[in-house]
């Protein structure tokens, strides 16, 4: 890749990736593969982007769609998905933000399902619930019901009413 | 005040340590942990070991005197490689620029047709070596005379009222067609087993995915 790409195309994108990378890892180690793999798949798909959406909600699926599939490394050398990783997963500490909150929110999102994560993060990002339907490839309606319930569910995590 | 989820999102991302690119070195030329990239390669590797090793045995049977066995099995095996080469086309064609739902259902289809086209496959497969073996030995020259015949002729000096069909023993017939009958039958569920192994925690949670995107679509 060239580095020019990178720094044009991917880098003014590099926020959306970090935060959906983050998402889905555990560990710093983790996150740096995957970000490292989003940004050679959107590299290596660029030929692909056929500008009917604009290039940072093709980003976006395109990182969302590469964590949903990416395969990790246990310690035993055995590989499988990330979204696979128990929920109840330690986190690094040298994994953590400066902001406290910040981390017990993702601690949280890492809870819910994969879906519901890629849901949550959308919605967080100020998406409307037509462009993550258009995201996700779901229905519109169906979309704003889930995130209420996905609220619901953070809010109880956070307070420590659930695990 | 408690603060809201959004708040926290917002607030936590304006400091200047949350969102940190990690450095990235020598990327395209790191070993992808894609599971697309991951099946290509192994498609790869898989349909070269194939070609070499038929290859191989396609030579070295000629040398040993089974020189149709190993036309049999170099044959079948390179069905086996151009049919599986041209699954490998379709997981190339998955855009991973689609939407999560589209991209999940390719990426499923693609993993059920390959595996139920090799699951037929097998059925057959496994059969037709067996047969490559047997027709393999039983036209070996041995001394001047096919192998298969010679034994027939040992065997009809010790039980001359066996009942031959076509020259050949009809036990014998019994034996091979019992053979093809359990390996026909066992040999899908051999490939399914194996592909389980590896890949089914892969295959339920794609079906997991996908059951939670129907579920918000319907």
């Amino acid at each position: 890749m060239s580095s020019d790409f990178y720094k044009t195309s991917i880098l003014p994108f590099a926020g959306i990736i970090i935060k959906l990378c983050r998402a889905y890892t555990n560990s710093q180690e983790d996150f740096e593969d995957y970000y490292q793999e989003v940004c050679l798949q959107i590299w290596r798909s660029k030929a692909s982007f056929r500008e009917e959406s604009d290039w940072g909600t093709w980003v976006y699926r395109i990182s969302l769609n590469v964590c949903l599939t990416l395969l990790k490394k246990k310690k035993n050398n055995v590989q499988y998905f990330v979204s696979d990783a128990s929920p109840a997963e330690e986190t690094d500490d040298n994994f953590a933000f400066s902001d406290e909150s910040l981390n017990l929110l993702y601690a949280a999102i890492r809870k819910l399902s994969e879906i519901d994560r890629a849901i949550i993060m959308l919605y967080l990002e100020e998406k409307s619930y037509q462009e993550i339907a258009d995201i996700i490839g779901t229905n519109q309606n169906n979309i704003g019901v889930r995130v209420q319930r996905i609220k619901i569910r953070l809010k109880k995590i956070l307070d420590g009413k659930i695990n | 005040m408690e603060k809201s989820i959004e708040n926290i999102w917002k607030e936590g991302f304006l400091k200047s340590d949350a969102l940190i690119a990690p450095k990235i070195n020598n990327l395209y030329n790191q070993k992808s942990i894609h599971i697309i990239d991951k099946f290509k390669r192994m498609f790869r590797i898989n349909l070269i070991a194939i070609v070499a090793f038929s290859f191989i045995f396609l030579i070295v049977s000629y040398f040993v005197g089974i020189p149709l066995m190993g036309a049999i099995f170099f044959v079948t095996m390179m069905v086996v490689v151009i049919i599986n080469r041209s699954l490998l086309n379709g997981l190339n064609s998955i855009d991973k620029g689609e939407n999560s739902y589209q991209y999940l259902l390719a990426f499923n289809q693609w993993t059920k047709k390959q595996v139920a086209i090799n699951k037929k496959m097998s059925t057959y497969l496994y059969p037709v070596i067996f047969m490559s073996i047997v027709i393999g030995f039983w036209f070996k020259d041995a001394n001047g005379m096919f192998l298969g015949q010679r034994i027939v002729n040992k065997l009809l000096m010790t039980l001359p009222d066996i009942y031959l069909i076509f020259g050949i023993p009809l036990l014998g017939f019994v034996v091979v067609f019992l053979i093809l009958g359990l390996l026909a039958f066992f040999g899908g569920r051999i490939y399914l087993w194996d592909v389980n192994i590896v890949y089914g925690r892969i295959f339920k949670k794609l079906d997991d995915l996908l059951a939670d995107l129907e579920s918000l679509r319907s």
